[in-house]
């Protein structure tokens, strides 16, 4: 058995080398009015998947009187347009069996559409008349709103939820990132169609990137673009957020509640996506916790301690701040043990080179595993959306392959001694932790009310 | 917006399929046989080998990946008294060594092959998985055989993974009110059948389960002619079954205990369970109901489905229709029902009141809702087009690796056969307007006495601390 294991990491170190195709066969399609789009097409299932995004456009810009704002917008855009008024523009979609939906997220505004290619055209024109002439009837934006309170009222019993809300507020202080991008009960009443009306604006040809995947030609995709997005605003104007460092670093902040665990989230300063030393972060990412079972994190305080039920850490990319965040959670007595026990990973990830073992897997799972997160129609588009957003390049799945490669346990070192340092970290518990000093005690939980 | 706010519920799509996967059809449907020549969902092949397991491959070759599932038909439910939990604490001891892996090494074998594994226990099953490159499929079928007859275990690590299920327990059940009531409400709905029991277990059972308990568990359930083998991705039948003779083939079959359950539906279920705690700002009422599973009935569960995507599973259903944008008495409200059980199954109901819109009011405009379908039945436009919805999942699904393999896993381990999955689109066809009408009469609608079958439970804010907690009056 062990015999057949160690054979395998043998061809997967040799197999980088052998010359093939690319992971995945992009193509960038123009429309005759000059909007752009990259296609993986793909006709062995009658399914058709366009994601796009608007960029820059999200909720960091909500005025923090109506918060939501951006959210609410994503609700409503789908509930009615034209000469189609909510119920019936949603029955048509259930009908055909079309998945249309709006998202907002701090730095940009998405839109996802998911359709049966027989019924694309339809599909392509409720997208269409969503985008440009949506209604903002007063019947469904109050819907909405009284839903987004329900979920939060229904939130309020989630203690991970509330650590969120407090993170947020503490790490993110003084900048739009740090608003409630659901909004609160109270800004949810301040927005009116009138403001839905002005931020939809926002949604311009500018800002706007498509990744498309399944049964379409290029052709067919290039005069659809013109048909779904000519008819939205050439540029608009937005006031960009400022740059934010992380806040209220070296803070420990405690939310009491009386629940039988304290949950534990951590952030520190990281890179960005596009730098360099990316790949490196990566690698040393997953060896710390970013790979679950088999990490440093989950070994230590899961495996051998039998502290949690899972302890995560992952980067986070956004336009005005990079991450490095811990996520975990445990009965409250162990909770100053647990602190300690991610403090020692930390300097040991500095302290010494990882094994040629670990750099290997590493590599091999970040390489291995791409093909895994590009098994269906949606999960394709979303992978070329995230590219795009990210400013990477059409071939990047294939040049990834290389940088990961090179990485070297002595970069990961390095970079270990430049970012991991446990006086960096805010970090905020829920629960009843023991055995801690200088926390800040929160008494209520922000941007809810 | 289409809105999902019970995640708990209904929150994976897969599991939305799931409620929908296919049956049985009976011999005297007229359209049988137009079924049979018709198109399968997924053209997966069918083995059995020598020793009694089963194998299903679902080839599909648009990545060089493939989804390696084993599913054992033994779950929660089977447990003996006093063992609760033991199902999924078994399983996760599977993780902790193994025909020469230490612990832990398993997952991180599958890792530095670029592939991700876990596995996960219902009442009715307990399932491992890995997702890998199609040139990985032999490795891992390998260390999965080695799993299913060569666990290996310490002292130290059975007691500090027991420490992690309790850790589990914590975490998705006494941090949060909302499955606090799902807990009481299985229990009040199930009574003394074991699907009464959470599957992860009563705290007290689970902190004084033993290795015994955990190697005896193992010892009798997790024998080849207990277990289905399930792999899509690129592949054909033939490589799998070729590989699988060589690998699990050589496991001799054993005497599995037979599935004996407590046949307490009978007893009426406990009508209504509260939870009140302090945490909680937004009320929320559910009623779940006992109806039948697909392996129970296939004909009434397939009518069953039908009805879920008339009254409850979207924005446009008849439920959300009436209680939030007609009536305005609710933010969100549903129907789900899982038909995919080896025992009796749940049909859910819910709704979150608004501000101002109490319990008895909500709760007599559901009970309209569902009296409505018993009383009136449906329209002949809906029924046409709910059918034409549910069909387009039945091609949505195939576009998936691991959601096709899912779906035949939790099917065939509950008792469905190969054609019913395959022909689901043809069966769900053959479901009238006059059947949804008499299964809302037969099991949605009280007698004089109220709900025989069913349990409501109520999420609502808390009188102030110091009282005691109802959760705790859950163990």
């Amino acid at each position: 058995m062990k015999h057949v294991l160690i054979l395998c990491f043998a061809l997967i170190l040799t197999a980088p080398a052998q010359a093939r195709n690319s992971v995945l066969d992009i193509r960038a399609v123009t429309s005759p009015n000059g909007i752009e789009a990259w296609l993986v097409e793909d006709h062995s299932i009658p399914v058709i998947s366009l994601k796009f995004a608007f960029k820059n456009a999200g909720t960091a810009l909500d005025p923090k009187d109506k918060q939501g704002l951006s959210r609410m917008l994503s609700n409503t855009l789908d509930e009615g347009a034209g000469e189609l008024d909510s119920q019936t523009f949603q029955k048509e979609l259930q009908d055909l069996s079309i998945t249309l939906n709006f998202g907002s997220g701090r730095d940009h505004f998405m839109g996802n559409l998911k359709t049966l290619s027989t019924n694309k055209t339809r599909a392509f024109e409720l997208l269409t008349l969503a985008l440009t002439q949506p209604r903002f009837d007063e019947e469904p934006v109050s819907r909405m709103r009284k839903a987004n309170q329900a979920r939060i009222r229904s939130s309020l019993s989630k203690p991970n939820w509330i650590a969120a809300r407090v993170l947020n507020d503490r790490a993110f202080e003084g900048h739009p990132y740090a608003q409630n991008s659901g909004g609160t009960l109270s800004t949810l009443e301040n927005i009116t169609p009138g403001d839905l009306r002005s931020f939809h604006k926002k949604l311009s040809r500018d800002r706007l990137v498509v990744a498309v995947s399944g049964d379409i030609t290029a052709a067919e995709l290039a005069s659809a673009l013109d048909h779904i997005f000519a008819g939205l605003p050439e540029s608009s104007e937005i006031k960009t957020p400022a740059a934010l460092t992380l806040q209220n670093q070296g803070k420990t902040y405690l939310f009491k509640k009386d629940i039988p665990q304290t949950i534990i989230e951590i952030l520190q300063p990281s890179i960005d996506r596009k730098a360099l030393e990316y790949s490196t972060a990566q690698v040393m990412n997953f060896v710390l916790g970013g790979s679950g079972f088999g990490s440093r994190l989950t070994k230590t305080i899961r495996e051998e301690r039998g502290l949690t039920y899972g302890i995560y850490s992952y980067l986070q990319d956004m336009n005005h701040i990079d991450l490095l965040a811990i996520s975990s959670s445990t009965k409250n007595e162990s909770a100053a043990e647990m602190l300690e026990l991610i403090r020692a990973e930390w300097a040991r990830m500095r302290d010494e080179p990882i094994s040629e073992k670990e750099l290997t897997n590493a590599k091999s799972y970040l390489i291995g595993s791409l093909p895994l997160s590009l098994t269906s129609t949606d999960k394709i588009s979303g992978a070329l959306l995230s590219l795009k957003l990210d400013d990477l390049p059409i071939n990047y799945f294939d040049i990834r392959e290389a940088e990961i490669q090179a990485v070297t346990a002595e970069e990961v070192q390095a970079l270990a001694q430049d970012l991991l340092n446990p006086a960096h970290f805010t970090t905020v518990l829920v629960g009843q932790p023991e055995g801690l000093k200088n926390l800040e005690i929160l008494s209520t939980i922000p941007n809810v009310e | 917006m289409k809105f999902k706010w019970g995640a708990a519920l209904f929150c994976l799509s897969i599991l939305v399929f799931g409620v929908l996967t296919p049956q049985a059809l009976y011999a005297q449907e007229p359209q049988t046989t137009n079924a049979q020549t018709a198109e399968k969902t997924f053209n997966a092949a069918h083995f059995t080998l020598d020793n009694g397991m089963e194998i299903v491959v679902i080839p599909n070759h648009r990545a060089p990946v493939v989804t390696h599932m084993v599913w054992y038909r033994v779950g929660a439910a089977d447990e003996p008294e006093g063992k609760s939990g033991i199902a999924h604490f078994l399983e996760h001891l599977m993780f902790k060594g193994s025909d020469g892996l230490a612990p832990g090494e398993f997952s991180e074998i599958i890792r530095a092959l670029g592939g991700n594994d876990n596995a996960f226990t219902s009442q009715d099953y307990t399932a491992y998985f890995q997702s890998i490159a199609a040139e990985h499929l032999e490795t891992v079928m390998r260390m999965e055989a080695g799993r299913m007859r060569g666990l290996t275990l310490s002292e130290k690590d059975f007691l500090s993974e027991q420490n992690v299920i309790l850790e589990e327990r914590s975490q998705r059940i006494d941090n949060n009110p909302p499955s606090l009531l799902n807990v009481k409400l299985s229990e009040a709905l199930y009574r003394d059948h074991p699907y009464g029991d959470p599957v992860i277990g009563w705290r007290g059972e689970m902190e004084a389960l033993s290795w015994e308990d955990a190697k005896g568990f193992y010892d009798q359930y997790y024998a080849p002619n207990n277990a289905i083998l399930v792999v899509s991705g690129d592949v054909t039948g033939e490589h799998v079954l070729t590989l699988a003779q060589e690998i699990y083939g050589t496991f001799e079959q054993r005497p599995v205990p037979e599935r004996k359950r407590v046949k307490s539906f009978d007893k009426p279920a406990e009508p209504f369970v509260t939870v009140s705690h302090p945490a909680v700002r937004q009320p929320t009422i559910q009623r779940s109901f006992i109806v039948p599973s697909y392996r129970q009935n296939p004909l009434d569960s397939l009518a069953l489905q039908v009805l879920e995507e008339i009254v409850g599973a979207s924005s446009t259903s008849r439920l959300y229709k009436a209680l939030v944008i007609d009536q305005k008495l609710a933010s969100g409200a549903g129907l789900s029902y899982r038909g995919n059980a080896w025992d009796s199954a749940e049909l859910t109901i819910y709704a979150q009141p608004l501000p101002g819109i109490t319990h008895d009011f909500l709760e007599t405009a559901m009970n309209a809702e569902l009296q409505k379908i018993a009383k009136e039945g449906i329209s002949e436009e809906e029924l046409k087009s709910a059918i034409s919805r549910l069909q387009n999942q039945a091609i949505y699904a195939r576009d998936s690796l691991t959601g096709p393999a899912m779906i035949f896993g939790y099917s065939l381990i509950t008792g469905s056969r190969m054609d019913d999955v395959e022909r689901w689109p043809q069966n769900i066809a053959l479901v009238s307007a006059k059947q949804i009408q008499e299964v809302a009469q037969k099991y949605l609608m009280p007698d004089g006495a109220g709900f025989k079958n069913a349990a409501t439970g109520y999420l609502l804010p808390a009188p102030p601390p110091n009282t005691e907690k109802e959760e705790e009056a859950a163990e």
